[in-house]
């Protein structure tokens, strides 16, 4: 179980001062793909890089079954991140001089995972290994990079905009793979969209503006990525 | 203007190298020159020995740091251009689809000369602040005749005004043979794509730590130099300044040591500085996915510290090498008592493993600011 309790986080200072997270109280259970909604400027990216101990709050508890991050000293907190975390981001972020091999290796090393390859087929680029990020489509970037998070085996697999930068046919089908992979290891997803026909697919759907949370609805009639509209 | 003065101004390793390069040579060529004018007043034979020995060392010293340093400055001053150009392509690619001529871009690259002349000026000024000491330090051995420093307008034409407008035009040279890359591998990273299918140095058994060492090293062998030629520096400067206690002034040997101490640790700092740079996204995204900040250093900084042990024991076999050319050469009906000092040397190593290792360890802790966010927002 994930909890957020009274997180504030401000960027800058005196009058320059943008305050981006004004007490947020949110909580995520484990196993669960939950979506955190909201516009441009709303601070969604900035609650998951709080939640994902990327970033920390200027005031508050970040509660992992009880362990409060914001507490740990900076070693720790990456320990946690080794231990627990997985991410995949808009713009894929792979090490452009290294194979699809190697770019998974980077997760799969941090878990001794050494069936690593077997994550790389689950997303349809067993025959891609020895290529390079370059010589990839954006949705197979994305796929290398998702198969980067899970091979770490992480517990929480944080996203931003994974489908920003991809077209409706590759972000279905990225976002496929996700939920289906999401089923078969048992992970939890907090994905950040400001597309509100993918929350269609959450459990939990956290809508945000402005700093705030302005609701937390769960979804009765959870759809697929093919069943959603674009 | 394409390069603008504060770009220049960032060549602080091209200038410190031609300030110890201009501050070596115009001392040891002024000196030649002033040697040279009392010559008829030397007249016993064991003087002449001490002087004609003191005019080759003179010879030697302005040849081979003179030579070194200078090549070791075109080195730097290509890597900074080529870095400059990696760094800057999407905007040299905008001028060059604006229909810009090549030449008419690299022209802007002269200001590159501007870091010599700088460096060059220093080192020409600080060797006239230090020549008076060092003359009287001569004079008062009383082994020669007595001189005064004169000034030898020639010198400032070899040492500063020339180097400057070489270094202007290879700088517009080099930039002009780099921005030959066509328009569209500037805007759109195709350049590295290719370097990325040349280096090939993926092994499907190596770690993932170990593959992104052969990458940093294989992406910037340059740096790999850089550390190379610090360590040499440091190693050859300083054993060479302890262990010639016979045959220089205890000025000479506080003049080496400095120089090498400083010619060392300004390299090495912008080789690391560089490879942090570099490899800012690779450590960030590393950091954010659980790898530790001395995981994190030891791939991307601690790959180099072969090629700095290297350095360090060629440096080592040089300064020997030289001094023992030079005790032959030189001092051949001089009577010297010089081996080779392996204190010297313990206590050379013994400084540089410290130094170098401190300096990585002050890089590796600035590793700890590489942020994910940082990144994102680029």
């Amino acid at each position: 179980m994930i909890e957020a309790k009274g997180i504030f986080k401000t960027y800058g200072k005196g009058e320059s001062a943008v305050e981006v997270l004004k007490g947020i109280d949110v909580s995520v259970s484990d196993g669960e793909f939950s979506v955190i909604l909201g516009a441009s400027g709303s601070g969604k990216s900035t609650l998951l890089n709080v939640i994902s101990g990327l970033e920390r709050p200027d005031k508050g508890q970040m509660l992992y079954d009880g362990m409060d991050i914001c507490t740990l000293k900076d070693k720790e907190v990456t320990a946690f991140r080794r231990e627990n975390v997985g991410f995949v981001f808009q713009q894929y972020y792979l090490l452009p001089n290294m194979t699809v091999d190697k770019n998974v290796r980077m997760g799969a090393d941090l878990a001794q995972n050494k069936d690593y390859k077997e994550i790389i087929e689950a997303v349809g680029l067993a025959d891609k290994l020895r290529k390079y990020p370059a010589e990839l489509s954006g949705g197979e970037q994305q796929r290398v990079a998702i198969a980067r998070a899970l091979a770490k085996k992480p517990k929480f697999l944080f996203c931003d905009e994974p489908t920003g930068a991809l077209d409706e046919e590759t972000g279905r089908l990225t976002l496929d793979f996700m939920s289906n992979l999401q089923r078969q290891y048992g992970f939890s997803i907090i994905m950040v969209t400001h597309n509100a026909n993918i929350a269609r697919m959450a459990d939990t759907v956290i809508r945000m503006n402005s700093g705030r949370v302005i609701s937390v609805e769960k979804n009765a009639d959870v759809k697929s990525a093919y069943e959603i509209e674009w | 203007m394409i390069v603008g003065l504060k770009d220049s101004l960032k060549l602080i390793g091209v200038s410190i190298l031609a300030c110890c390069a201009v501050f070596v040579c115009t001392m040891f060529l002024n000196y030649y020159f002033d040697l040279r004018a009392v010559g008829d007043l030397v007249t016993d034979a064991n003087a002449q020995a001490l002087y004609d020995a003191q005019l080759l060392t003179s010879k030697v010293v302005i040849l081979i740091t003179g030579l070194c340093l200078a090549l070791t400055a075109v080195v730097m001053l290509f890597f900074y251009i080529r870095h400059y150009i990696d760094a800057h392509k999407k905007q040299l690619g905008i001028l060059k689809a604006l229909g810009y001529a090549d030449i008419k871009i690299a022209s802007g690259f002269w200001t590159f000369g501007l870091s010599v002349f700088i460096g060059a000026a220093a080192g020409f000024a600080l060797a006239f602040a230090v020549m008076p000491t060092f003359y009287a330090t001569q004079n008062n051995e009383k082994l020669l005749p007595d001189m005064s420093v004169g000034f030898h307008g020639e010198i400032l034409a070899y040492f500063v005004i020339i180097p400057t407008l070489i270094y202007a035009s290879v700088a517009i040279l080099y930039a002009y043979y780099k921005l030959k890359t066509p328009v569209i591998a500037l805007l759109k990273d195709s350049v590295q794509y290719k370097n990325v299918k040349k280096r090939g140095n993926e092994r499907e058994k190596t770690s993932f730590l170990t593959g992104v060492a052969l990458n940093v090293l294989s992406g910037k062998k340059s740096l790999a130099f850089f550390i190379f030629f610090a360590a040499f520096c440091f190693s050859a400067m300083i054993q060479m300044g302890l262990s010639m206690r016979e045959l220089a002034s205890p000025m000479m040997e506080a003049i080496m040591i400095a120089i090498g101490v400083l010619l060392a640790c300004t390299t090495l700092i912008l080789a690391v500085v560089t490879a942090v740079k570099e490899n800012a996204k690779t450590i960030a995204l590393m950091r954010a996915y659980g790898y530790s900040q001395a995981e994190c250093a030891n791939a991307v900084l601690g790959v180099y510290r072969p090629f700095g042990l290297l350095g360090f024991a060629v440096g080592t076999v040089y300064q020997w090498g030289l001094l023992e050319m030079i005790l032959a050469l030189v001092f051949k009906n001089v009577e010297t008592n010089y081996k080779f000092d392996f204190v010297a040397m313990a206590i050379s190593f013994a400084v540089y493993v410290v130094v170098y290792e401190a300096i990585l360890l002050l890089y590796a802790l600035k590793l700890r600011k590489a942020s994910l966010k940082q990144i994102m927002t680029e």
